[in-house]
């Protein structure tokens, strides 16, 4: 409603617009309707009980905790290649781009498999793991590699086009002032590009966290929420998922609301 | 001698620029005119360092220079856009290279207030640096590079983005510096703004110098 209004504002109602706004309009509703029918079918009782139920909220610190810690470990790998992409030009520099995008056009399953397989017992990695104790399947380390294999492209795309938007001058200046290489990118590229770097930080966060396809390949328990949501619906059917599904929802729209309000600032 | 380049020699693409070969006294203001595409922008970041020489040498100082990296080199170049850091305040920006050297901060509150002095800023220190006017950013980028100690001042076309009025004032600001004994290079595509400034000029056509003076 509110498109028509600005519309009319604007002076520019013509037929085209009219139509483009109906249009625009369902997939608009298409987007909301399904989350506000979640909502709307939420039954009290059942919604405070699952709030009370520490297998969910402990689903959700988990979920929330392995995402956090996997994204402030990554960006220690992420920001320096990122910066690299953005300011150098190298040999199959393109195959390294497509190399990035790659976890997000390949099907999550398939992802989980292919980590499973690198991390199972009998491979390098896992046998490794084995020799000092540790089994990396079925662990919050699995689940923690999961959730950063599809979501750190996220991290390197927005970082990169961040550093990119940081003028050369400002860093050639900064060097005939007396700055080291690195002292350039701490004090110069870095605080410019931060605005991106931390959206880049939360869309990776906000990304491994709801992450279901390859992490319930790799660590069915412990359960993250995303699992735990998809266990109930499949052991005790819709009722039972709903609520788990609007609470989860819920902590994901707030984080979504804040970047979104850091972004406009 | 404070700038002795010799043969010194470039290329990028299809340009060649030089051999070129001139000196520079200390104290002295050498003023780098021609016009765009002549060399003057890629001579100009040769001698900071910026790009490295195909050929030749580049002696400041009496110490060779030719292959040192920026930082280590005492060579100061205020930008024509004057690359102020814009997350920095006014203060932040010219206290940037000091912090850099690990000055002490009562050094370096001493001396940003000296030279906001010096250039009629000091009532902007506080600021960012996105509210200056024109003549406010370059004052503040002069300043900056000054803090440094540059033993060679580069300027890129310091009087061309600003107003007609502000000129006269800048230009009154380079001669203070050159009489405190600042040795400078001003390069510019406009040969008028250097009268009465220059102690020495070079003018650059398609790479060579046509004419020195």
């Amino acid at each position: 409603m509110s498109i028509f209004v600005f519309m009319r504002f604007n002076n520019s109602f013509n037929l085209t617009y009219l139509i483009f706004a109906l249009l625009g309009g369902i997939i608009l509703i298409f987007l909301i309707a399904p989350l506000l029918g979640l909502f709307f079918s939420l039954k009290a009782p059942q919604l405070f009980s699952t709030i009370n139920d520490s297998q969910v909220s402990n689903s959700i610190y988990r979920t929330l905790l392995i995402s956090a810690f996997v994204t402030l470990i990554a960006s220690l790998f992420a920001l320096p290649l990122a910066y690299i992409l953005a300011r150098k030009r190298f040999p199959l520099k393109g195959l390294i781009e497509a190399i990035i995008d790659l976890p997000i056009v390949i099907p999550h399953s398939a992802a989980g498999i292919a980590l499973l397989g690198f991390i199972s017992r009998d491979s390098l990695v896992g046998s490794l793991a084995s020799s000092v104790g540790l089994n990396l399947v079925g662990s919050s380390t699995a689940i923690g590699m999961a959730m950063a294999f599809v979501s750190v492209p996220f991290l390197i795309n927005s970082a990169r086009d961040g550093f990119a938007a940081v003028p050369v001058r400002l860093e050639q200046v900064a060097e005939t002032l007396g700055a080291s290489r690195y002292q350039v990118f701490t004090q110069i590229s870095l605080p410019l590009a931060k605005r991106s770097v931390i959206s880049g930080l939360v869309l990776m966060f906000a990304r491994g966290m709801s992450e279901f396809g390859a992490v319930v390949i790799v660590a069915y328990h412990p359960m993250t929420t995303p699992v735990l949501i998809f266990d109930r619906f499949n052991s005790f059917g819709l009722d039972y998922a709903r609520p788990v599904a609007a609470i989860f929802i819920a902590v994901t729209l707030l984080i979504f609301i804040l970047l979104r309000i850091y972004q406009k600032r | 001698m404070m700038l002795q380049i010799e043969s010194l020699e470039y290329s990028v693409g299809e340009f060649n620029l030089g051999p070129l070969s001139f000196e520079l006294e200390k104290g002295g203001y050498l003023a780098i005119s021609g016009p765009s595409g002549s060399g003057k922008s890629l001579l100009m970041e040769l001698i900071a360092g910026l790009r490295r020489a195909k050929n030749g040498k580049i002696i400041i100082d009496s110490a060779n220079h030719t292959f040192t990296p920026p930082r280590e080199r005492p060579v100061g170049l205020l930008f024509q856009d004057y690359a102020l850091f814009p997350h920095l305040s006014v203060y932040d920006n010219i206290a940037f290279p000091l912090r850099i050297m690990k000055k002490e901060s009562k050094v370096i509150d001493s001396r940003v207030k000296t030279l906001a002095d010096y250039f009629s800023i000091e009532k902007l220190t506080g600021r960012d640096v996105g509210t200056l006017s024109g003549g406010e950013r370059q004052r503040v980028a002069l300043a900056r590079a000054i803090a440094y100690e540059p033993n060679i001042l580069i300027l890129d076309e310091p009087l061309s983005a600003l107003d007609e009025d502000l000129r006269e004032e800048a230009k009154q600001t380079l001669a203070d510096l050159k009489k405190m004994g600042q040795t400078i290079i001003h390069v510019t595509h406009n040969r008028n703004e250097i009268e009465g400034l220059a102690s020495k000029s070079i003018a650059l056509f398609q790479g060579f110098i046509k004419s020195e003076f």
